[in-house]
């Protein structure tokens, strides 16, 4: 049977032997850091943003590279997903984004501040993370987005920027919202004009919020799409 | 207890106690936040809510682990502490700098760092008051009477964990090598030294309770840390899957952190043998409860639960969502939760000369408790899957699939009210106690072990 000196020996030389070996990995691992985060890229701005990010605790609701607290989303492919334009629209008035849903502290950054934390997600985004986060591989029943509208022309830019980031169309945008083909054969163009200058006066409650548009740039997307049929 | 000076440990469990009364209150607060009964939000907000309540934990837990040193070190030396005045300033400053960083948290002052956000100026404190702990310690052992392998176990742990902060105060400009370092403090805290910290205390414990051989239970505390270390060092690699470390990280965290549950294995059936062994009966039943509690409990939650998330393939899809909340819960409780509660239940009795052992009442706060970290566990488990099917499989929304797992909040808030009122009624009976006094001192040659 096991002698007490024996199992000392056990745990000194265990703890020898493995640390040891984790000390090995941690250098080999650190000669990999520079190429696998891009490290070249980690501008003044990037810099900034990372200060940002933790003087404001935002890893106290979000998760970071799946790193963070499960209340809000993770950022880590964000600027990817949604575009700088609307996550500068979204910063400036979270809860207007997210009408009557979870809260965002509303942080009134300055511009600056804006692109600096942003600088900082994009950076993240292109860190190689061995493939995370996975695609959904669950194919979710069919919705009526099987419908994709065909249309020659390019869509407006503030359609591409801000409508895209919860939308999809022809398969492409966020999941926030319904899809958006088909969409001028079941609305007209007042109704359409009306629900996106107003959401909340045409459906109270609704999740959708009230954009930061011009009357021009909101006629615009209504022509555009009034003809996704 | 034999020596006066062990009565600093009192103030120290009883410090944990007010703390833990707060981690649970703002455990609530994000409870409620959840099931979108925000009204705090703009005085509380969700972050500041979460870092309170995750840094009281650890707090509260060091404390406890300060004051069963305290208690426990002058015992196994067999002397006095060494300058036990200095204990008590020790005790002020760590409550001072305590209550300034939760403070600070609600204010918008950080560090932000998951599990580290105590500020960085705050941190230079918090080195000072555990070097002056350090000091009280060490130099009891240096000048004890006997030195037993529990002691130095006990103080290697506190040790190691002292120095292991250090590597998360560095500032790094790279997201990945912040989270790197952060790790060793994180990880190689509650999976490594303070394992040690826990073997040892659960030694001392199993001495006193069991009335089994020193040497018995010592050579299996050396095999219980030796594989503590053994899966927990090179275990820390199953935080290195995702956040930019190289593959191989995948394979040789998968591994060996999947042969973690071995050491909390090693230790329930440690803890159960040592009491089957037992040679005599000690009339403090409560203890053993806690103490054999402690070992299965962080089986079940540190080793098991961790174990059901951490192979890559898995983890994959549940990092970074409510399972690790799940995980969290029951781990910290089982292990490090429960383990402080033993120490203050044993501790007591000796500590004010009330042997009030066997009541109703505790075993009420057992049980309450217990089952109540079961309920919030199962209910954090059905969200969190629920989560990883909804977000992660499925593609949904982050929030419309928040949406779905509200009412498994509802669930968790009322296992958790259940938690809460053992919790209480814990306290009720700590109270009860009274304070530390001289007379408990045993007569010189009498025995407590």
């Amino acid at each position: 049977m096991l002698s007490k000196s024996q199992a000392r020996l056990f745990f000194l030389v265990g703890t020898f032997l493995f640390s040891a070996v984790f000390l090995g990995l941690t250098w080999d691992t650190m000669r990999q850091m520079s190429k696998r985060t891009n490290a070249q890229n980690l501008s003044a701005e990037v810099k900034a943003g990372k200060h940002i990010w933790e003087t404001n605790n935002c890893m106290g609701c979000h998760t970071l590279l799946g790193e963070g607290a499960y209340y809000a989303p993770d950022l880590t492919k964000i600027v990817k997903q949604k575009g700088k334009t609307y996550l500068k629209t979204f910063l400036t008035d979270p809860q207007a984004m997210y009408p009557g849903q979870r809260k965002m502290i509303q942080y009134n950054f300055t511009e600056e501040q804006k692109d600096n934390v942003l600088a900082f997600l994009e950076w993240v985004g292109n860190i190689d993370t061995n493939g995370w986060p996975p695609e959904p591989n669950i194919k979710p029943p069919a919705t009526e987005s099987t419908v994709s509208s065909k249309v020659s022309e390019p869509p407006p830019e503030k359609f591409a920027q801000l409508c895209t980031a919860c939308h999809k169309l022809n398969g492409k945008g966020g999941v926030v919202g319904p899809a958006l083909d088909g969409v001028g054969s079941k609305y007209d163009l007042a109704y359409l004009d009306k629900w996106i200058k107003d959401p909340q006066l045409v459906k109270p409650g609704t999740a959708m919020p009230q954009m930061p548009l011009t009357d021009a740039e909101r006629e615009e997307i209504v022509t555009f799409l009034i003809k996704l049929k | 207890m034999k020596f006066k000076s062990q009565k600093i440990a009192f103030w120290f469990f009883a410090v944990c106690m007010l703390l833990l009364v707060l981690q649970v209150t703002y455990g609530f607060i994000m409870g409620f936040a959840r099931i979108g009964m925000d009204g705090l939000h703009d005085i509380i907000p969700f972050n500041t809510a979460r870092a309170t309540h995750t840094n009281l934990l650890v707090v509260w837990l060091l404390t406890g682990f300060m004051g069963a040193a305290y208690y426990i070190i002058p015992e196994e030396a067999d002397r006095e502490l060494h300058m036990p005045q200095l204990a008590w300033v020790q005790l002020i400053s760590w409550v001072i700098v305590g209550v300034v960083a939760v403070a600070g948290f609600h204010f918008n002052w950080w560090e932000g760092r998951k599990f580290l956000e105590i500020p960085r100026p705050l941190d230079f404190l918090v080195v000072l008051n555990v070097l002056l702990f350090l000091y009280l310690i060490g130099m009891t052992i240096w000048n004890a009477k006997k030195h037993s392998t529990t002691q130095l176990v006990f103080f290697f742990g506190l040790l190691a964990a002292a120095l292991l902060y250090l590597p998360g105060m560095i500032y790094f400009d790279n997201l990945t090598m912040d989270s790197y370092f952060r790790w060793w403090v994180v990880h190689l805290w509650v999976e490594g030294v303070w394992e040690l910290i826990m073997g040892a205390i659960l030694a001392f414990l199993l001495i006193k309770l069991t009335g089994v051989d020193r040497e018995v239970v010592e050579k299996w505390l050396y095999v219980v840390v030796g594989l503590t270390f053994l899966s927990g060092i090179l275990g820390t690699g199953h935080h290195y899957y995702w956040i930019g470390t190289p593959k191989y990280w995948l394979m040789v965290g998968g591994l060996f952190s999947a042969l973690e549950p071995l050491a909390f294995l090693a230790m329930a059936i440690w803890a159960i043998n040592m009491y089957r062994k037992k040679g005599k009966e000690h009339p403090n039943k409560l203890a053993l409860y806690w103490t054999l509690g402690c070992a299965i409990m962080s089986f079940v939650g540190a080793g098991f639960l961790g174990f059901a998330h951490t192979w890559p393939q898995v983890n994959k899809w549940t990092h970074g969502t409510l399972i690790t909340a799940m995980h969290g819960h029951m781990a910290f409780w089982g292990a490090y939760g429960m383990l402080v509660f033993a120490v203050i239940i044993y501790a007591l009795p000796q500590l004010t000369g009330r042997k009030i052992f066997d009541n109703l009442s505790g075993y009420i706060a057992f049980w309450a408790t217990n089952i109540g970290m079961v309920g919030m566990t199962g209910a954090l488990a059905v969200a969190g899957i629920a989560q990883v099917y909804l977000e992660r499989k499925l593609g949904m929304d982050f929030l419309a699939a928040q949406k779905e797992t509200e009412v498994h909040f509802i669930g968790m808030m009322l296992a958790a009210s259940l938690f809460t009122v053992g919790v209480l009624i814990f306290i009720y009976n700590f109270i009860r106690h009274g304070k530390p006094t001289d007379e408990a001192l045993l007569a010189p040659g009498e025995s407590n072990d």
